[in-house]
């Protein structure tokens, strides 16, 4: 009795252990960084200590007022705030009209939609994408990463509001259906309202994507860097050759851009998970 | 007689409300099918028609399958881009699937302090691939990262090893940090198969006397198997399209000796780095590119069915 006690907490202390080790790892590069966004630059190219022998809150103040970064700032804002607002009222639209929705041709439709995620071109369409955006002259603002987002239809969330809406009783709007609720009517003053857990997982996920995606905002703001939002405007830093010289500059930039996605997340870190999980587990 | 004309009434009635219906259904998705034919089936159709083409953007000439014939045979560098997006693919997942088990495993003993645990490690899933990258090749640059200023201080390495100058370490570099921003995600879908485990099968073989080790893989693996089925799947196939890592570490080099697929035809695509735009070339690549992915897939989904009907 006593000796399977002992080896219980040895298992135990042992379990910490693990957990403790990886947990350093993890958190490690972000505190470096944060950390490492309030060294002088001459602390920075010689010193290696982790933990700054001075806060310096210059780098801030040069990356914001010099290096663009207020820009960069408001136009990751306004992006992600469009693409969140925008993506929410597609995806509930999209999800109601294919499960509750009668319509000719329904199911190739939806099989149609379903089948485009079997062709993995990942980040090759960008270019066919941007050529389309340039017909109809989006190609040089954040507005056609928007347009392209929002209505470019996103299977994972078609399929988690379809999921979602599918365990709302279909009696509701049938009884509004007798009193005369259009279909439309019915989403916007039943369905919709139901929604809200729903959304607050979606506004997250899509805020997360819009927040940290790279490749699609930099193609359309290659030609008006004025556009580019954070994780672009980093990366051009960090292209543009004086690499050395602005380690302080993208340090702090870096914390710039994680900060409020950190924040976030120790906010909503439920949220995140489950809709993380139940994406990709439907999908 | 009174009532069949009621019900008439009442069932013609509903026709028209039904027909009405289902224009308003096609006239709220409308938006949406003309943003997926738009965004999704015209950019495939665009790849297709300009596979056939040379182009620059400006001028475009036909060539017909010239461009396939070039990337058979020769253009090593693509296969090469194609071999490290393998190597890369599966040496990372080598690491990070099997951390992401043990990890979900130790988080379903229920001890005290998991749910800090659950929480701090899944948050490199929140950050930007990019930033992840960009966070790496800071830490692990050669004169004043910090990852060398460790290593030197413990006094492993006598002098600052120069991560991305090799191809080895560069993908080295490349790996662990895309383990690193996936790892969480993984984690928390083997805990959630975990947690559906009975724990009635757990306490019969405790009193059959089956020792921690055999309970892993006897119940443990077979129950969670098609999860497992599925995480592999959906990591593969992320890991494959990986681009935004490599730009931001890397960026190919030394000598596009690091280059994945995806920024290797991106770069053709774009002209990014130096490179003529090459639209025609680029597409053909972005096919073949396409099949052999889909056939990475595909086998994978063959000869992972056993996993996926073990239980």
């Amino acid at each position: 009795m006593y000796s399977s006690k002992v080896k219980r907490l040895t298992g135990n202390v042992m379990v910490y252990l693990v957990l403790s080790l990886i947990f350093v790892v993890t958190v490690f590069p972000v505190f470096y960084t944060f950390m490492g966004s309030f060294k002088s630059n001459m602390e920075l190219l010689t010193g290696n200590l982790i933990i700054p022998s001075q806060f310096v809150l210059d780098n801030y103040k040069q990356a914001w007022e010099l290096a663009n970064f207020e820009q960069y700032t408001f136009n990751s804002v306004f992006l992600s705030f469009f693409i969140v607002v925008g993506t929410i009222f597609t995806s509930t639209i999209a999800g109601y009209v294919f499960e509750r929705g009668h319509f000719k041709f329904k199911n190739i439709v939806f099989a149609m939609v379903i089948s485009s995620m079997f062709v993995s071109l990942g980040s090759l369409t960008l270019y066919p994408q941007l050529m389309i955006a340039k017909f109809f002259g989006i190609n040089t603002s954040l507005w056609g990463v928007i347009i392209i987002r929002v209505f470019g239809m996103n299977v994972t969330n078609l399929f988690v509001t379809r999921a979602y809406i599918r365990t709302v009783s279909t009696e509701i709007d049938e009884s509004a259906k007798v009193d005369g609720c259009t279909f439309f009517r019915i989403y916007r003053s039943i369905i919709f309202p139901l929604l809200k857990p729903l959304i607050a997982t979606l506004a997250i996920l899509e805020f997360r994507f819009a927040w940290n995606d790279y490749l699609m905002p930099m193609v359309f703001t290659l030609s008006n860097p004025k556009r580019m939002p954070l994780v672009v405007g980093i990366m051009n830093l960090k292209g543009s050759g004086a690499a050395a010289s602005s380690w302080n500059l993208m340090l702090a930039g870096t914390s710039i851009a994680i900060i409020p996605m950190v924040l976030v997340y120790a906010i909503f870190n439920r949220y995140f998970i489950q809709g993380l999980t139940a994406g990709a587990v439907k999908g | 007689m009174k009532m069949t004309k009621k019900e008439l009434g009442s069932s013609s009635m509903n026709v028209k409300w039904i027909k009405k219906d289902s224009v308003q259904a096609v006239i709220m998705l409308a938006p949406m099918l003309i943003g997926f034919l738009l965004f999704t089936y015209v950019p495939i159709a665009y790849i297709l028609r300009y596979a056939l083409y040379s182009s620059n953007g400006f001028k475009e000439t036909f060539i017909g399958l010239d461009n396939f014939v070039r990337v058979f045979a020769r253009d090593a560098a693509y296969w090469n881009s194609l071999l490290n997006t393998i190597i890369l693919t599966f040496g990372k997942l080598a690491v990070e699937i099997p951390l992401a088990l043990l990890l979900a495993v130790l988080l379903n003993r229920g001890q005290k302090g998991t749910g800090f645990f659950r929480i701090t490690l899944f948050l490199p899933t929140v950050i930007s691939a990019a930033i992840a990258g960009l966070i790496f090749s800071l830490m692990f640059a050669s004169f004043n990262g910090t990852v060398n200023g460790l290593l030197q201080d413990i006094g492993l390495i006598e002098r600052p090893i120069s991560w991305f100058s090799k191809k080895g370490t560069g993908l080295f570099v490349i790996g662990f940090a895309s383990v690193w921003n996936n790892f969480g995600i993984n984690m928390i879908f083997f805990l959630m198969a975990l947690q559906s485990v009975p724990k009635e099968l757990y306490e019969c073989a405790s009193i059959d006397g089956v020792n921690t080790v055999q309970k892993f893989f006897k119940i443990t693996l077979p129950m969670i198997g098609p999860t497992f089925q599925v995480v592999l799947l959906n990591a593969i196939v992320g890991s494959l399209k990986m681009a935004d890592l490599i730009l931001s570490t890397t960026n190919g080099q030394p000598g596009g000796k690091t280059e994945v697929v995806m920024t290797y035809v991106f770069k053709y695509f774009f002209g990014y780095d130096g490179r003529s735009i090459e639209i025609g070339y680029a597409s053909s690549m972005a096919l073949v590119t396409a099949v052999v992915l889909a056939m990475i897939s595909l086998i994978y989904m063959k000869s992972s069915k056993k996993l996926g009907q073990s239980f």
